[in-house]
């Protein structure tokens, strides 16, 4: 072998050999998790740590035990498909409004649909919390709905913008001229085409909710908990239920893995709120 | 009169439709924001210059003026506050662009299983926030966390990761940098698979070496990319509340307690809700600034092509 394909070969093992590391280091911590949640909690803090042992559920059982979970599961789930819905259904329309239409003060409108995303939620949680305690709001799902959907709407109407983009005009102004009604084009001629994009929208959207926590822990108390705070009441002023906080913060994220893998072909536009394609 | 009339009528009512369609599509979405996020911020402006407490509320809420701003900029735990969390942001930030860069460029390569790879990075950017923290601070205990059991399997002195007011904060970084640099990197990977060959084969031809052509052709060519990249991570950042506040609570001795945690503390535990609103719009104005400073950058950049 010549030196100069020698030192080729030894550069691309040196780039996997980094590229593996970054993997396992993203992993390592998640992987950690997973393996303390089935952990006899007598183990979690035995050092040196072990790696060789008996799988329990017990931690699964502690956390499931009493039927507070699956309550604030469903809490969760209730709130967050809500919001997509109502987010998809107005960022939707919005975007395609954006996408097909040019007039005066459109770019502007658009921009100015970016500021919900940049407000830290602390800064809007405030008001919210005083205006959800005199509406009598405050513990009910609506509460969430209504203070997801200021990060949810812009979300997808970014996104959407990006997806309605690629859909070419002449073929609803095609099916126009065949007699539809511009309604009609949408439904029947961009929607199907835009179905994959409206699905990794609505992905985003629900983990976003999914993981919301900041408003969560503020807006509701032992009815419309979500998972997210439920979580956090593991640890209580007596001790860290490090066993249950485990085996609980594992079942929340198993959806949150599925999704990710299942949407990770747009998982980075979304992140950059479309700036990237 | 009839016969011209009416075709006119319809052709200017047509256009005046045609005026408004754009409207039908566009204006719920933003009704909805406007109610669910302006009529807030109005209010959360009004409860700035007025006493709302938990214990006085019920009597009234007294405009008092400037005073909450005043107690705010007098308030040595706030511009605390405000250094620690530029500072988080600043060298959070900066770590996680060299860090995005040098995995984006090993990405760039033409690898193998690169789709799952991808995937698998930017798992840490997907997952609940609370899961997060509460993982790390496992990770990062004192006496039975395994970062330390293994750094003192390596030879090191334990570290106080989380109970040492000098280290704390560079631990918050930490979990920070893990948790996003993957999302800088593919997003710099976008931008740099989007680049035109043209100009790299004809540094190569010329004799650039590696270095040269990273630093004179790929970073200004990626430039718009990078910009809009920093500027997410500089607001992500900035607004960060549930990892720090999982992880640290702001502690130890308010070392990691940022702006949001600050609001939090009194908005929520001592329910001084005038003061937080006081404290808002101060966080709201220097995040306002830090978008625009970006966005002229950017817009700058976008000039240059």
């Amino acid at each position: 072998m010549s030196p100069y394909r020698l030192l080729r070969y030894l550069t691309r093992i040196g780039i996997y050999v980094l590229v593996m590391l970054a993997v396992i280091l993203s992993l390592a911590p998640l992987v950690y998790l997973f393996i303390t949640s089935f952990k006899d909690p007598n183990l979690t803090f035995t050092l040196p740590p072990v790696w060789v042992f008996e799988p329990t559920l017990q931690n699964y059982r502690e956390v499931l035990a009493g039927g507070q979970f699956e309550k604030y599961f469903l809490n969760s789930l209730v709130v967050a498909l809500s919001t997509t819905a109502i987010a998809l259904l107005l960022g939707g329309l919005a975007a395609y409004g954006f996408s097909r239409f040019r007039f005066r003060g459109a770019f502007w409108l658009r921009m100015s649909a970016l500021v919900p995303q940049m407000l830290p939620p602390i800064t809007i949680i405030v008001p919210l919390y005083v205006l959800f305690n005199g509406l009598r709001l405050l513990d009910t799902r609506w509460a969430l709905i209504i203070s997801y959907l200021t990060f949810t709407i812009p979300l997808a109407l970014w996104m959407m913008i990006g997806f309605f983009d690629d859909v070419p005009v002449e073929l609803e102004e095609a099916a126009m001229i065949d007699g539809c009604t511009r309604l009609g084009a949408l439904v029947r001629i961009s929607l199907p085409l835009v179905a994959p994009g409206l699905a990794a929208t609505a992905i985003l959207a629900f983990l976003y909710c999914w993981n919301e926590f900041l408003y969560a822990v503020i807006l509701t108390g032992r009815e419309a908990r979500t998972l997210p705070v439920t979580i956090t009441s593991f640890m209580t002023n007596r001790a860290i239920l490090w066993g249950r906080i485990a085996a609980s913060g594992s079942m929340v994220l198993v959806p949150v893995l599925a999704f990710a893998l299942l949407a990770q072909r747009y998982l980075v536009r979304g992140l950059s709120r479309g700036a990237i394609k | 009169m009839l016969p011209v009339s009416q075709p006119l009528r319809s052709l200017t009512l047509r256009k005046f439709l045609r005026r408004v369609e754009p409207g039908f599509y566009i204006a719920p979405s933003f009704l909805v924001m406007t109610i669910i996020l302006v009529y807030p911020l109005a209010y959360s402006l009004w409860l700035s210059f007025h006493r709302w407490t938990l214990r006085t509320f019920k009597q009234g809420i007294p405009f008092i003026g400037l005073e909450n701003y005043q107690q705010l900029f007098s308030s040595p735990e706030f511009w605390n506050s405000l250094r620690i969390t530029f500072t988080f942001v600043f060298l959070a930030v900066a770590i996680e662009f060299v860090l995005g860069m040098g995995l984006a460029l090993l990405l760039n390569h033409d690898l193998k299983a690169k789709g799952l790879i991808r995937s698998l990075i930017l798992l840490p950017m997907m997952c609940t926030n609370v899961v997060i923290g509460l993982t790390w601070r496992l990770l990062f205990n004192y006496e039975f966390g395994i970062v330390n059991y293994y750094l003192n399997q390596l030879g090191f002195a334990s570290v106080e990761w989380l109970s040492s007011p000098k280290i704390a904060l560079w631990s918050v970084i930490v979990v920070d940098v893990w948790n996003t640099t993957s999302f800088v990197a593919l997003m710099l990977l976008a931008g740099l698979q989007s680049l035109p060959e043209e100009p790299f084969e004809a540094a190569r031809i010329d004799g650039a070496n590696s270095i040269q052509t990273f630093f004179y052709l790929t970073l200004p060519l990626l430039r718009q990319t990078i910009l809009v990249a920093l500027l997410w991570r500089l607001i992500d950042t900035f607004r960060i509340f549930d990892v720090v506040y999982l992880l640290t609570a702001g502690g130890p001795a308010r070392a990691t307690e940022t702006v949001s945690i600050y609001i939090y503390r009194y908005g929520f535990q001592s329910f001084n809700l005038g003061f937080a609103s006081a404290a808002s719009y101060v966080m709201i104005l220097i995040m306002l600034a830090i978008a625009a400073l970006m966005a002229r950058a950017i817009g700058r950049a976008e000039t240059v092509y």
